[in-house]
């Protein structure tokens, strides 16, 4: 392993920057993710900081069972972020549309029909706990010797 | 009169403040904001499409998904309006721990809005003592009803379970915890000089204007009208319930208006533990054919469900009137034109305390 693969493996594991975007959720999720937050659950001692800039980002949260706006808006803005990447679906909306996926709706679950998802928390909502220990247990996989991998 | 427009500057839909999805477009000359429009649709998901023609058990739990941020009352107003229509009295412990529960959500709601207030005028410190503060709230939510945001806790005929006096003995003293803290916190509020620069005078809404575009909510109440649905509610006038007025119409109205009520509900709610006596909190009953409209007080303002149904309980016709988006339109078109700085117009926004997710259901 290269010096340099070892510094970057040492700085990711340590800053780990999040973007949500609510792609039609009732807000019960959002708020769960507002409130890890909180000096209670303190996600930034683990070095996990909420930026909600997509450009920025290294971890997306996706809330919400996909409303027809966001057909065109969701895939640009996964692209928008650098690599290296992932995305994690939060509460059963993006994996099975929960409630809302019943004859006469709007929306079209899952999300994974349109970006790749790493993972999914299910729950209505899930805990903010189960949210922190998602992102810290799937960060490593990821961006641990991410560019030696994708030699 | 010609108008100069400089630039049209887009907020959103996705931007660091928000926590929903929305796009707000000003005219703006230089940093002086022309005139704005709010730009709705991203969350929509048809809910009251979904709820026709499905039995009362199913619709409850989707009244209750409407809005993740104010679900208890989403809950309560439905219960209590299929409840009006059947002529189901609940039994008078069930009727208090309703009151307890929409308080104490009332209350995380509250507490979240002047969170995002503090942390959008980028008052850091505030905004994570209020957020810690919530969780203490949160907690008590989660020992009476069994869970955090969607508790279902409300059901036709009473509530899902009672409350325990040792659970009653631990609210108490988490209501006295709220109330010593809240209240060095609203002082840091109010004597914060820098706080008072970025709210005082700011995104000001007249009695007129609140009045013309029918504003509801703490919005409202905080220039100056009295109007709350609670004041109508039979457990709320033995409770001797009262609004919260303010008068200035400003961002640090509205914000001190949602404190105030903090301290309303914690009152609230000790006074409902001690007019609460022992007896079943199940009532029971069977749901029939009617119609109604039927409106409570949603932490942002007035709800109305209207609401018809047949003799097996299903529901035919459901629309949902919530208090958000009058509250976004007199913002948009009363508050945010004539602000001085583009930087106000996060907090402008975010002090009239939107739910998108309300909004468009």
């Amino acid at each position: 392993m290269s010096i340099i693969q070892k510094l970057k493996n040492t700085i990711r594991s340590r800053s780990i920057h999040v973007c949500y975007v609510n792609v039609g959720s009732c807000n019960g999720c959002d708020i769960e993710i507002l409130a890890c937050l909180s000096p209670r659950y303190d996600i930034e001692q683990y070095g996990i900081y909420v930026h909600n800039n997509p450009r920025e980002a290294d971890v997306l949260l996706i809330t919400g069972a996909f409303s027809p706006q966001w057909e065109d808006k969701l895939k640009p803005l996964w692209e928008k972020i650098p690599h290296p990447k992932v995305a994690v679906a939060i509460g059963n909306c993006p994996i099975s549309g929960c409630v809302f996926n019943r004859p006469e709706t709007l929306v079209d679950p899952p999300v994974s029909k349109h970006i790749p998802i790493a993972a999914e928390i299910p729950g209505c909502p899930p805990r903010p706990t189960e949210i922190i220990s998602t992102i810290l247990s799937l960060a490593p996989l990821i961006f641990k010797d991410y560019e030696e991998k994708k030699q | 009169m010609k108008k100069t427009v400089d630039i049209s500057l887009p907020v959103g839909p996705v931007h660091p403040l928000f926590k929903e999805p929305c796009r707000i477009k000003c005219e703006t000359r230089g940093e002086y904001v022309l005139s704005a429009e709010v730009e709705l649709g991203y969350v929509k998901k048809g809910i009251e499409r979904i709820m026709r023609g499905r039995p009362w058990q199913e619709v409850m739990f989707l009244a209750e998904r409407v809005c993740g941020i104010c679900s208890v009352i989403h809950n309560y107003t439905f219960i209590e309006a299929v409840e009006k229509i059947s002529g189901i009295i609940p039994p008078e412990r069930a009727a208090y721990l309703r009151v307890i529960v929409n308080e104490l959500d009332r209350m995380q709601s509250h507490l979240l809005a002047n969170y995002s207030y503090c942390y959008t005028i980028e008052h850091e410190t505030l905004a994570m003592y209020v957020l810690n503060l919530r969780e203490t709230v949160m907690d008590q939510l989660e020992l009476i009803t069994g869970a955090r945001v969607t508790c279902a806790y409300i059901i036709p005929g009473g509530v899902r379970w009672d409350l325990p006096d040792d659970r009653a003995e631990s609210l108490k003293s988490a209501l006295d915890h709220i109330d010593s803290e809240l209240t060095r916190f609203v002082r840091i509020f109010e004597t914060g000089p820098f706080i008072a620069l970025r709210s005082k005078g700011i995104g000001i809404l007249t009695k007129e204007a609140a009045e013309a575009a029918y504003a509801v909510g703490p919005t409202a109440r905080a220039s100056g009208i009295s109007v709350d649905c609670r004041s109508d509610h039979p457990t709320y006038q033995a409770l001797g319930f009262s609004p919260v007025v303010r008068h200035e119409g400003d961002n640090y109205a509205r914000i001190m208006a949602r404190f105030d009520e903090v301290f309303q509900s914690v009152n609230l709610i000790r006074s409902a533990l001690l007019k609460m006596q022992p007896g079943p909190v199940r009532g029971g009953g069977v749901i029939q054919a009617g119609s109604i409209q039927y409106r409570m007080e949603a932490p942002r303002g007035e709800l109305l469900y209207d609401l018809v149904t047949d003799e097996y309980g299903r529901i035919l016709e459901i629309a949902i009137q919530t208090p958000s988006i009058m509250n976004i339109q007199v913002c948009a078109h009363e508050m945010l034109t004539d602000a001085e700085s583009a930087a106000d117009i996060t907090s402008i926004f975010i002090s009239s305390d939107p739910c998108i997710a309300c909004t468009e259901r």
